[in-house]
């Protein structure tokens, strides 16, 4: 009985369907098992000096940046997304979505911008100067530190918390909350006894996306010169042009994240709360009066300015000076380069999410549920570990290769695919395939099986009622996933920085080189562009947010 | 050998660890409509699920018109069963027209037979005049109709209905169930048709038959 399902189930895996997915998935997790394979081989000499002198300082490091960034972006995050969903005061409304702008402007843009502004001759020590009179303590304006980094992260990346944090209390925290109001309990008493345990799950989501965006951080740490596992990974490779202990770092790094991807799950899991009943009533927020008004309003505020105005207002200041100097045709190829190469790659990994998404839905099988899950898992994996796996594998290729080059008359040439584009795109898909693929599974679950199956019934097949049915029907998740991932793609640093063939330039890659050598100003034009185009994704979030509170 | 032929057929859901279905026998002839009853949770949905090719069967064989297409090994899909079906809530496709849903199994014929057949459905379930509407501006009774000219239009050997009247009024119920009749008849469709309404069963069908959960 069990052989004859078995031997049908083979003979339909000869779909198209089954077999795109499943090749998409182990691209997906060719690079990262070669990266994880290394950690068998003998090691070199260099890596006995890297292991004795250095391993530690990288792990410290890249810990304490984690654990101080994971802190204060919990402190900051709940206790917003506490005010905007619980309580009334002024501006409130604004606030809601303001405090996710922050979101669209990349750390390693605000890094620059504020450690010019706090530099000597930056617009904050001139205003204390000249304005005030006052001769400053350097020490207090030291923003490129591992103090410096904390605060970028966190004010860069706290609305992540924020955002998990303020959907959840806001959809289902009412009852609880209410019974607490009732029971007697005062406002800090029920944010501490009620609102912190129940929202446990969604926080530990929120952080958990924070601590990966730490750990692949590789724009921030590199220019405030702190030595952190990604920084190394790059040292190790360009300073010292050791790959092969790059790649071992790399594995490191990769066992820790995948340890902490799981842990997350296990955090998660534990503790799900899901109200009893399937209708949530949303909280109905408490309206604030006099000084405890105004102080919420001030807190927002200073958060917002902090993380979003200040340093866009700078970048703006900063462009008018520049925008003559910096906007040429030089820089309209690098807008081009940028939005084609994101094009390509956003197109690539929207076909692959649809595939492996459908295939996944409509098998359900353990097969498919893997799947998913390593394909979540690829967002998490930082982008210099990504760039060392693609980079090793892409030189594998091209040596097997080489018969054929010299065949098809390309000469003694070794490296054509590592040289080329395609291996930034493979990079890119790798990476943001979680990106496309979660907006478009939700789609697909919002619409249900049912239409699939009634179009099977009437005659067409699996590739004739997606075209026809199904994406009509999850055209707008479409949208948000090539939304989504391309604004992830131009705004993405160490992988393009290392895979870009010679001399392709991007926004980002640009932006980066500027703020190196001291062009800070230059780098204003660049910077602006990138966070005008994600902010496009950071309204869509939203919008998709508040619709589905809608219902 | 019968019209329509079940034997043996087992099934149990991935995970699971009681079978819905173990060696269930039913054999149909040509123009019957057969009423399926049970409780919820017997298996009723999973049968119209198997015949229809939506779920693969542990172990035995259906035979639809005379051609298995479930057998030792064998399983031909959905697409290619020529079974027809009503879904519990129609699943009619939201984002197309009525006239557009009725003909979307038509992709075979030419434009012209395409034509001819959607007016001849129309006219079957009357309801002429509402070919531009989308279904959600329609009755439920309405949006039923079409689910079935849908359903039927391609001339499938069996037609499986799960549960049609659920999603109706009480008072609707009635007159429907004459309607359903008189169209089944007419298209002298062979038909299962899932319900736990006993009502239904006396309306409609013409044999009963009992499940219970793990017959």
């Amino acid at each position: 009985m069990y052989r004859q399902t078995f031997r049908r189930s083979f003979a339909r895996i000869r779909n198209g369907w089954v077999a795109l997915s499943l090749l998409g998935v182990a691209a997906v997790l060719l690079p990262n098992l070669y990266i994880l394979l290394n950690l068998f081989h003998q090691p070199n000499e260099n890596w006995q000096h890297i292991r004795e002198y250095m391993l530690k300082d990288y792990v410290l490091q890249s810990l304490w940046l984690v654990l101080c960034t994971g802190i204060c972006t919990v402190l900051i995050g709940v206790t917003l997304a506490w005010l905007v969903s619980a309580y009334d005061f002024p501006l409130k409304r604004f606030f809601r979505w303001a405090l996710i702008l922050p979101l669209a402007i990349p750390p390693y843009i605000a890094a620059y911008t504020y450690s010019t502004m706090f530099s000597y001759t930056g617009a904050i020590q001139k205003f204390f100067r000249y304005q005030l009179g006052m001769t400053v303590d350097q020490k207090y304006f030291d923003v490129m530190s591992v103090k410096g980094a904390v605060f970028i992260f966190t004010m860069f990346l706290f609305p992540y918390v924020y955002l998990i944090t303020k959907a959840f209390l806001e959809r289902q925290s009412a009852a609880y909350i209410e019974s607490a109001r009732l029971l007697g309990k005062n406002s800090l008493q029920i944010f501490f006894q009620v609102v912190l345990p129940i929202s446990r799950s969604a926080i530990i989501g929120g952080v958990s996306l924070v601590v990966f965006e730490v750990l692949s951080d590789y724009g921030v740490t590199s220019y405030f010169g702190i030595p952190t596992f990604s920084t190394a990974i790059f040292q190790t490779w360009f300073g010292m042009y050791d790959l092969d202990s790059a790649v071992r770092l790399a594995a490191l790094l990769m066992t820790g994240i995948i340890g902490l991807f799981l842990l997350e799950k296990l955090l998660r899991s534990r503790v799900k709360f899901h109200s009893s009943t399937s209708k949530t009533r949303p909280l109905k927020p408490i309206k604030l009066g006099g000084l405890s008004a105004a102080a919420a309003f001030l807190f927002c505020l200073a958060i917002f300015s902090c993380a979003f105005l200040i340093p866009f207002v700078q970048l703006v200041a900063w462009a008018k000076l520049s925008y003559q100097d910096v906007v040429n045709r030089t820089f309209i190829q690098l807008t081009f380069n940028t939005l084609s190469v994101a094009v390509i790659a956003t197109v690539v990994i929207v076909v692959l999410a649809a595939v492996v998404a459908n295939v996944s839905r409509i098998r359900e099988s353990f097969f498919s549920e893997v799947a998913a899950k390593l394909i979540a898992m690829g967002y998490s994996i930082p982008g210099a570990v990504i760039a060392i796996g693609v980079l090793s594998v892409f030189i594998s290729l091209d040596q097997q290769l080489s018969g054929l080059y010299s065949l098809l008359g390309w000469g003694e040439k070794k490296l054509v695919l590592s040289l080329s584009l395609v291996m930034l795109v493979f990079a890119y898909v790798i990476r943001f395939l979680a990106v496309g693929f979660n907006p478009i599974e939700a789609g697909f679950e919002k619409v249900g099986k049912q239409y699939y199956e009634a179009s099977r019934m009437l005659g067409l097949g699996m590739t004739r009622t997606f075209f026809r049915v199904d994406l009509p029907m999850i055209r707008g998740a479409v949208l948000s996933a090539s939304i989504l991932a391309f604004v992830e793609i131009t705004k993405e640093l160490p992988l393009t920085l290392l895979l870009r063939p010679f001399n392709f330039e991007t926004l980002a890659t640009k932006t980066y080189q500027y703020a190196n050598d001291e062009q800070i100003i230059e780098a204003s034009i660049p910077s602006l562009l990138i966070i005008g185009i994600s902010m496009i994704s950071v309204l869509l979030f939203h919008r998709v947010g508040e619709e589905k509170q809608e219902r | 050998m019968n019209f329509f032929e079940i034997r043996d057929l087992s099934f149990r859901y991935q995970n699971a660890k009681e079978w819905t279905m173990q060696n269930f026998n039913l054999s149909i002839s040509q123009g019957q409509i057969v009423g399926v009853l049970g409780r919820s949770g017997s298996g009723k949905s999973t049968l119209l699920r198997l015949i229809a090719g939506l779920e693969e069967p542990a172990g035995g064989t259906i035979t639809i018109a005379g051609v298995a297409v479930v057998g030792q090994q064998k399983f031909v899909e959905p697409e290619e069963r020529g079974v027809g079906m009503v879904f519990q809530d129609y699943a009619l496709f939201p984002h197309i027209t009525v006239s557009q849903n009725i003909v979307f199994g038509l992709h075979r014929l030419s434009r012209a037979e395409r034509a001819k057949r959607l007016d001849e459905m129309l006219e079957l379930v009357q309801l002429r005049g509402y070919e531009r509407r989308y279904p959600h501006e329609l009755s439920g009774g309405q949006q039923q109709r079409v689910a079935l000219a849908r359903a039927l239009a391609p001339k499938p050997a069996i037609l499986l209905m799960d549960e049609p009247f659920s999603n109706l009024d009480a008072d609707l119920k009635g007159k429907i169930r004459q309607e359903l009749k008189e169209i089944l008849n007419r298209a002298k469709m062979t038909c299962i048709f899932v319900t736990h309404d006993n009502e239904d069963v006396d309306a409609i069908c013409d044999r009963v038959v009992y499940m219970e959960a793990g017959g």
